[in-house]
């Protein structure tokens, strides 16, 4: 016996190619939204982990540093480094920012990392050229994704940094690169204003008639050297010796140095629950609706496909073709269809998602889901079809 | 369409199918989080580790003079201005005296009138003396009685302190009016030294207090930088150390120096050690005062030895070392690391040795159950 | 009418249709009886509406008749009631279907759109398609084996689906109007060809027509009205020509 499904295949294969390839491009866009979701989720947890960080010591009552602004006095560190358990505690800050670069202005989270050996908290954790920051300012160690190369000069406030090294996927959870530059350089980008604030500040304070006594020369300037500091950082990343448990040391922290501390799930729970909660379900309802869409189209698809084929289909009935042979077909034919475009889905999806702004995780564990959920609703939709098919009277081919 | 056209046709379909079966094998495998991790590999090289420290400086004199009054008063004339050079011992401007001359010469007057009197007392002495004596000659001839005798001797004591009194009162005017002329000689504003002039903070007619300063000299020989070093970064800085200076307004220039001395006080608020670092040969024109440099020391060169890239050390379980790949699969090697330099070089004084190979460049974090392969350069970084 | 079986060939005896039920019912088949003999083309003529496509139906088993009796060949087929389980095998197997266009399936080729039948029936490909190969042969359409439905003209296409009718060696082939849209020479032409291949596989053939041009041809007729029938001797008349239209 022949294979009436891949005869019909055969001979209608441009039709049936180009329908193959429209029904892969919309499983490969419901495919590519799942992996926006996946990305989202990705970008947060990669946040977590590039910080190197067990611990986040943070302002007191506060949700920072990513969901909420945070601001600590930059020798806080030093006590956190005496609690028991605690093995490295290093400043870091954030800042998202415009940096002007020789290409045009980039958007990038700016991070300010504490001098150290290599591995101290906050540091990028492995790069792909170049080397880490050696001098105590004026280098960066930038992302791939934001289009800087080694050797570029880079504008951040006040001053010019040449980037000595690179790294990948290190972003913000918004999906912005990240910039690493020495934490003071950083603190002076975050707090200290361009000349002509400055300038106005130094003259509303001259004018000040208790900083400007006459008797006291030194005063004034005293304070304007104040005003010029940064003092702060947005949050003390912690790493804990071996043996110690992240909810025991926190609980010692939070209690004796009156700061809020997270421990690494809470920090998930913080970022992917609240900061990228809107946003991912937004995503997760569109997904929903896209599936629910393609899949209705897949069968609209399917169920016209054998409607053209009525005629046929009742010649087949009369002449003695039996109702499974002819459901046997249209089955076939709507499972090569879902094969072939769940196929071109996945080649497309993994083709178009590095173009995506922001990062796109296609996981085989979705595409798994995904090619069965494809099968099933090739079949389900097939059955309607052949139930309309079967319905077909053989009488209808000898004419009245 | 003929039998071999649609044979053809045939074969197209199922050459097309293929490829798409073959393309999706090929995406399944190597894309996504299935894919192997590509790492670059380097050796480790035997080389001579020159640390440098690097630090921010800004230019300041060695000697600032701040001239000014050493009263309140106003400033009546300047006759310098920014820019000038003077020599020791030149008149840069003076003070308003305003009621100094009439007091110089009040006190003129109470020294006379105090010489006055001295000659006054002076008279009376020569007076009683003379009395005294002629009563005492009078009691030997004892015309007169003895206690007119004492009462005239007594006069005439009196009389010889009135004179010392007097005298003491001469001297003690002369000595205010010396005060005061030397306060007016104080309104003279002298330049102590050879110098140049940095600024001129008040203009004549303004009111100054005492030990305002009105002009501030430098000693344009004498510019040094203060320069601040990271303290985990500033192992081995010492006086006598060469370093180099990159002035902020001559990029690319840079001027040759030497450590002058560490200061014995840091900062322990921002965390810096300061030094103070001299030019070899002061640069010409002379930087402003305040310009920041970019200053770098160089440290002797430690002796050769195993030598990493920094963009190879990792922090695994709280243990420093490097990812070697043995045998396709990775391995987590601890290293104990010694001096670095500006370049990212670091020594490794224990767990590797030369000719030893190393993971650099990693596409993602590494653990030991990664799958990864080697490439020549992580993709997406362009030479 | 009671007639002895014959070997092969198709008797019907009585046979009625009724449409709905109640006031509403419709006899479109009052009492039919008709022979057909093994190698005869026999005519079935009437005007629309008189029954014909019914009985048509009825034979083709397509349809269940009201009453009567069904013979084909030694076996009886329908007594008040179908006495076959599988009415598609025996559509497959042992009827033979004509109709007014040649209703080709489209993708498959020549070859296996004649040689889809006995494939069906469980026939090794390879058989089936040697027997698809003879028949198209006897049609003189071998050259064209290798084709799609598409690239043949249209009295090619009609030669194919007569293979197709025959190539489960059947018993019995229903012709529907096969001749509406020819012109006299092609009509003529699928006559003859009815007429040989029946007379070859001693096929009994029933063709249902109301085209003047091939009436004259048939020895014997039919004429339905009004759900019965007449039997009439026809014409006979001879048909000259090539084979190929």
């Amino acid at each position: 016996m022949i294979s009436l499904a891949a005869r019909d295949i055969l001979h209608d294969g441009p039709k049936f190619a180009l329908t193959g390839l429209g029904l892969g491009l919309l499983i490969g866009v419901t495919l590519s939204m799942a992996g926006v979701y996946r990305g989202m989720i990705a970008d947060g947890r990669a946040l977590l982990d590039n910080s190197g960080a067990e611990l986040w010591v943070v302002q007191q009552e506060t949700l920072g540093p990513y969901a909420e602004p945070s601001s600590l006095y930059d020798d806080a560190y030093r006590s956190v480094l005496t609690v028991a358990g605690v093995a490295q505690a290093a400043n870091v800050t954030y800042l998202t920012m415009q940096i002007h670069g020789a290409r045009g202005d980039v958007r990038a989270m700016v991070v300010g990392i504490a001098p150290g050996p290599a591995g101290t908290p906050g540091w990028p954790p492995y790069l792909i050229a170049g080397r880490q920051v050696t001098r105590s300012h004026y280098e960066a160690v930038a992302d791939l994704a934001s289009g800087f190369r080694l050797g570029d000069r880079i504008g951040i406030r006040r001053h010019e940094y040449i980037v000595v090294g690179l790294t990948r996927r290190m972003v913000s959870s918004g999906g912005d690169p990240m910039v690493f530059i020495p934490l003071k350089d950083a603190q002076d980008a975050q707090f200290l204003k361009d000349n002509d604030a400055i300038l106005q500040g130094r003259r509303r304070t001259e004018e000040n008639p208790a900083f400007n006594r006459p008797g006291s020369p030194g005063v004034l300037d005293a304070v304007i050297a104040s005003q010029s500091r940064s003092r702060s950082v947005n949050a003390v990343l912690v790493t804990l010796q071996p043996g110690h448990r992240q909810d025991d040391v926190a609980a010692v922290i939070a209690r004796w140095k009156r700061l809020t501390v997270y421990t690494r799930a809470q920090m998930e729970a913080i970022l992917v629950g609240k900061l990228i909660a809107t946003s991912a379900k937004q995503i997760g309802m569109f997904l929903v609706i896209l599936a629910i869409v393609s899949a209705a189209i897949v069968a609209f698809i399917i169920y016209t496909m054998t409607l053209g084929k009525i005629r046929e289909i009742a010649v087949l009935k009369l002449i003695g073709t039996r109702n499974r042979t002819i459901a046997g077909m249209i089955m076939q034919q709507a499972v090569v269809l879902g094969v072939i475009g769940f196929v071109v889905g996945k080649i497309a999806a993994t083709f178009w998602a590095p173009f995506f702004p922001k990062y796109v995780l296609l996981m085989p564990r979705d595409s798994l889901i995904a090619f069965f959920a494809v099968l099933l609703i090739c079949v389900l939709a097939s059955l309607i079809a052949i139930r309309a098919a079967l319905r077909v009277d053989p009488a209808e081919a000898i004419g009245g | 369409m003929k039998v071999l056209q649609r044979q053809g046709r045939k074969l197209t379909l199922v050459g097309l199918m293929i490829v798409l079966l073959v393309l999706f094998i090929v995406v399944a495998l190597r894309s996504g989080p299935l894919a192997p991790i590509a790492v670059t590999l380097d050796t480790v090289e035997a080389r001579a580790v020159s640390p440098g420290l690097f630090g921010i400086g800004t230019v300041e004199p060695r000697f600032t003079y701040r001239i000014g009054p050493t009263t309140a008063g106003r400033v009546k004339r300047l006759l310098v201005d920014v820019g000038d050079r003077v020599t020791a011992g030149e008149l840069l401007g003076e003070m308003d005296p305003v009621d100094l001359d009439e007091r110089v010469r009040s006190q003129d007057a109470i020294v006379s009138r105090s010489r006055a009197a001295l000659d006054e007392a002076q008279a009376r002495q020569d007076y009683a003396q003379a009395e005294a004596h002629r009563y005492e000659q009078l009691l030997v001839a004892r015309s007169t009685s003895q206690e007119i005798v004492a009462a005239r001797q007594d006069a005439g004591q009196r009389s010889i302190a009135a004179v010392q009194a007097a005298q003491a009162d001469v001297a003690r005017a002369r000595a205010e009016r010396n005060a005061v002329a030397t306060q007016r000689q104080n309104l003279r504003l002298i330049a102590p030294v050879n110098g140049l002039i940095a600024s001129r903070d008040a203009e004549p007619g303004t009111t100054v207090v005492a030990g305002q300063m009105v002009i501030e000299i430098i000693d344009p020989l004498s510019l040094w930088v203060n320069v601040r070093f990271d303290q985990g970064n500033a192992t081995g800085l010492q006086a006598g150390l060469p370093a180099t200076v990159t002035l902020r307004s001559r990029h690319g220039a840079t001027v040759t120096g030497r450590v002058q001395r560490v200061e014995p006080r840091a900062d322990a608020v921002t965390e810096e050690t300061l030094a103070k670092i001299m030019f070899a040969i002061p640069p010409t024109p002379l930087p402003a005062i305040g310009e920041l440099g970019d200053v770098s020391v160089t440290l002797p060169a430690q002796s050769a030895g195993p030598v990493i890239p920094n963009a190879a050390i990792h922090r695994v379980d709280g243990t420093t070392g490097v990812w070697q790949v043995v045998n396709g699969d990775l391995r987590f090697t601890p290293v104990m690391l010694g001096a670095s330099d500006a370049a990212g070089h670091v020594q490794v004084r224990a767990g590797l040795d030369t000719g030893d190979r190393i993971v650099v460049y990693s596409a993602r974090m590494l653990s030991a159950r990664s799958r990864i392969t080697v490439v020549e350069r992580i993709p997406g970084v362009t030479p | 009418m009671t007639t002895p079986l014959p070997a092969n060939g198709i008797l019907i005896e009585g046979l009625t249709k009724r449409y709905g039920s109640g006031d509403t019912a419709v006899d479109a088949l009052k009492g039919v009886d008709m022979y057909v003999a093994p190698g005869e083309v026999v005519g079935l003529i009437g005007p629309s509406g008189s029954g014909k496509s019914t009985l048509l139906k009825c034979l083709g088993a397509v349809i269940e008749p009201t009453g009567g009796r069904m013979t084909l060949g030694n076996d009886v087929i329908y007594d008040n009631g179908w006495r076959i389980d599988d009415l598609r095998a025996l559509r497959r197997d042992r009827i033979g279907f004509v109709f007014q266009a040649p209703y080709l399936i489209p993708f498959l080729d020549v070859t296996d759109n004649v040689a889809l039948l006995p494939m069906l029936a469980g026939l090794p490909n390879r058989e089936s398609r040697q027997r698809a190969v003879e028949l198209l042969g006897a049609l003189d359409v071998a050259h064209r084996a290798k084709a799609m439905p598409s690239q043949l003209s249209g009295g090619e296409q009609q030669r194919v689906s007569i293979a197709r009718a025959l190539v489960s060696r059947p018993p019995v082939i229903l012709a529907d109007e096969p001749t509406a849209p020819l012109d006299s020479e092609r009509a003529l032409s699928v006559i003859r060809i009815l007429h040989e291949m029946a007379h070859r596989f001693q096929t009994a053939v029933i063709v249902v027509t109301h085209d003047e041009k091939i009436i004259p041809t048939f020895k014997r007729m039919y004429h339905i009205r009004d759900g019965r029938t007449h039997e009439e001797v026809g014409e006979g008349r001879a048909i000259g020509g090539a084979i190929h239209a």
